[in-house]
């Protein structure tokens, strides 16, 4: 696509959005007046932005963003490559998936939200408890995409492969991966929205820092405006990520038509 | 085309004609209002069950529905009118008044504030100023809690900055003998009984000795106040026999108890010593009455603390009117 005709399209895109954002203000605005709700059912958009505005000047925002943004990238990073990594070698023995299968389905019977106190008293009130959190929650779509990706490879190429004689190193990054990588790229996709729920599931358990803890905060001082600045956050930041992961999947699967 | 257009026309006309066909309360028959505590089902609403099990709401007229879930939600509902009474803190009254919420503290059922900082005695923590420079475990930094935490070291002297708090949700136990903090903010009646209970020695600082803050009572709406304060008069009449008989009679309220709250039989030695304790806490001279002095010093501390939005009339959320006369 000529570079003109690029830019056009992502300004029209940025229009759209930003004419979509203006309607929902309007919807909520009228819903407001029609309503007569009170700021403590829904602050007006405006008291949302004018809070918004306050707290970012004051750095308080920042700091909190900053907070999540590294549970959700260090989560993803742990879940997604140790899912990955589980997927390859479950897919290359028929009895280990027979095996793993049922106790991976069983763990995600219980509710993260559930087991997440126990983490943060296992692995401590910091950080690291609540990328655990995030990490669970993003293995098993992970696992489950690596595991069909990885198994959606075509038998022939395989058996051509074994016939060139090809090392399983080989095999892995010819064969295996570049046919898996569709799926896996879905999964992450999935994944990437997950990870900003378990941050926040991890930090509704404890914690004195991060958007789960201003939404908390929020709730607790039944201040919905800081509520929705928090929330509004968070949905930007799962936006963001998922347009990072489908940027990713354009540049790996270039090749495909 | 008009047999097809008859049954949706019908339709239409039966739901416009429904709301008046709606059965109207006849004269005699209880008026059904709900009550939300800000808790699971525990033993420490012995009082609310004990007047439920003696008819005592019943003889007031109302058909009670008892529903549960968190201060914080419960207090929005009310706010909201989706809720017309509640149990809650004082403090979170206070908080609520100042971002507009109509709520209104009508019978004050605890006499002394709850919260409490718990230390294994090893730690040597015995007074507050051996708080300083020690990690504390507080459920999140709001509530009932750190508002609590606050004021002691408000009364006390000690800065806020000199401490090291970490917000560690409802896991105090495991924090505090894991040694993750060295003390950890709780409820007097909640986490202190079942450490002693797991055979640990700890010691307390209970904030109620060092200030006085509002505490749990029976919260309603000003639009319920002002729509059906006989209804607020008789719940509250109800609530003060039930708290009565449970403060004379606690063998008999935990009895009681365990009928509305079978789990409480699973665990029968922690759940009477959180009883007990919680009747030190309710045992007062005047029940049901607030105190304006306490509420008028809480909401000058938390104004201090940099805690409320705006300011907020005492006047307005707080009344003994509902309180039945000694």
């Amino acid at each position: 696509m000529l570079p003109v005709r690029k830019a056009r399209r992502a300004v029209q895109q940025l229009l759209s959005w930003c004419l979509a954002l203006a309607l929902l203000a309007l919807a909520w605005q009228a819903a407001l007046v029609l309503g007569r709700y009170p700021a403590y059912i829904l602050p007006a958009p405006l008291e949302v932005l004018r809070k918004g505005v306050l707290l970012a000047r004051q750095g308080v925002l920042l700091r909190h963003v900053l907070v999540t943004s590294a549970e959700i990238l260090a989560g993803l990073a742990l879940g997604a490559s140790s899912a990955v990594v589980a997927g390859y070698l479950v897919s290359q023995c028929s009895w280990g998936e027979r095996i793993l299968t049922p106790f991976v389905v069983a763990s995600q019977a219980v509710p993260t939200v559930a087991i997440a106190p126990l983490i943060v008293i296992w692995f401590g009130f910091g950080l690291l408890s609540k990328v655990v959190v995030c990490a669970l929650i993003v293995f098993f779509p992970m696992l489950v995409s690596t595991m069909v990706g990885l198994r959606a490879v075509p038998p022939e190429l395989a058996e051509l492969m074994q016939v060139l004689r090809a090392t399983r190193w080989q095999m892995l990054l010819k064969l295996q991966l570049p046919a898996a990588l569709p799926v896996i790229l879905g999964g992450l996709r999935l994944s990437v929205t997950l990870a900003v729920v378990g941050a926040i599931v991890g930090e509704f358990v404890g914690a004195d820092r991060g958007l789960g803890f201003l939404v908390n905060l929020g709730k607790g001082t039944f201040d919905t405006a800081l509520m929705f600045v928090a929330l509004a956050l968070l949905v930007v930041m799962a936006l963001g990520l998922y347009g990072a992961a489908l940027a990713l999947e354009r540049k790996l699967l270039h090749w495909r038509p | 085309m008009r047999r097809k257009l008859a049954l949706p026309l019908l339709l239409v006309l039966a739901l416009l004609i429904a709301p008046s066909c709606a059965p109207t309360p006849t004269p005699g028959a209880p008026t059904k209002v709900k009550l939300a505590m800000g808790y699971i089902p525990n033993v420490q609403f012995a009082p609310v069950y004990v007047a439920l099990h003696k008819g005592y709401f019943a003889a007031e007229g109302l058909e009670l529905e008892l529903d549960y879930g968190m201060e914080a939600d419960i207090i929005s509902l009310l706010g909201t009118g989706k809720l017309e009474f509640a149990i809650g803190s004082g403090d979170q009254v206070i908080l609520a008044r100042a971002q507009g919420l109509p709520v209104v503290y009508v019978y004050n059922w605890y006499n002394r504030f709850p919260v409490s900082i718990v230390a294994l005695e090893k730690s040597g923590i015995r007074e507050p100023k051996d708080l300083i420079g020690k990690r504390i475990g507080i459920p999140a930094l709001h509530g009932a809690s750190y508002i609590g935490l606050r004021a002691l070291f408000e009364a006390t002297g000690i800065p806020e900055s000199s401490v090291q708090l970490q917000a560690i949700g409802y896991t105090q136990v495991a924090a505090l003998t894991n040694g993750l903090v060295d003390a950890a903010v709780c409820y007097y009646m909640n986490e202190p009984v079942q450490l002693q209970l797991a055979g640990e020695r700890i010691t307390q600082i209970l904030v109620a000795d060092y200030v006085s803050l509002p505490t749990n009572g029976i919260l309603t709406s000003e639009e319920v106040i002002k729509a059906k304060p006989e209804v607020v008069q008789r719940l509250c009449r109800a609530f003060h026999k039930g708290l009565l008989d449970t403060l004379a009679r606690p063998d008999e309220a935990f009895a009681i108890a365990k009928e509305f709250v079978p789990e409480i039989a699973q665990n029968e030695a922690a759940q009477r010593a959180v009883l007990d304790a919680a009747v030190q806490l309710w045992s007062s001279e005047h029940p049901g009455q607030s105190d304006p002095t306490v509420w008028q010093q809480a909401v000058e501390f938390m104004a201090r603390a940099g805690l409320l939005a705006q300011k907020v009339d005492i006047e307005s959320m707080v009344t003994n009117r509902f309180v039945p006369q000694e």
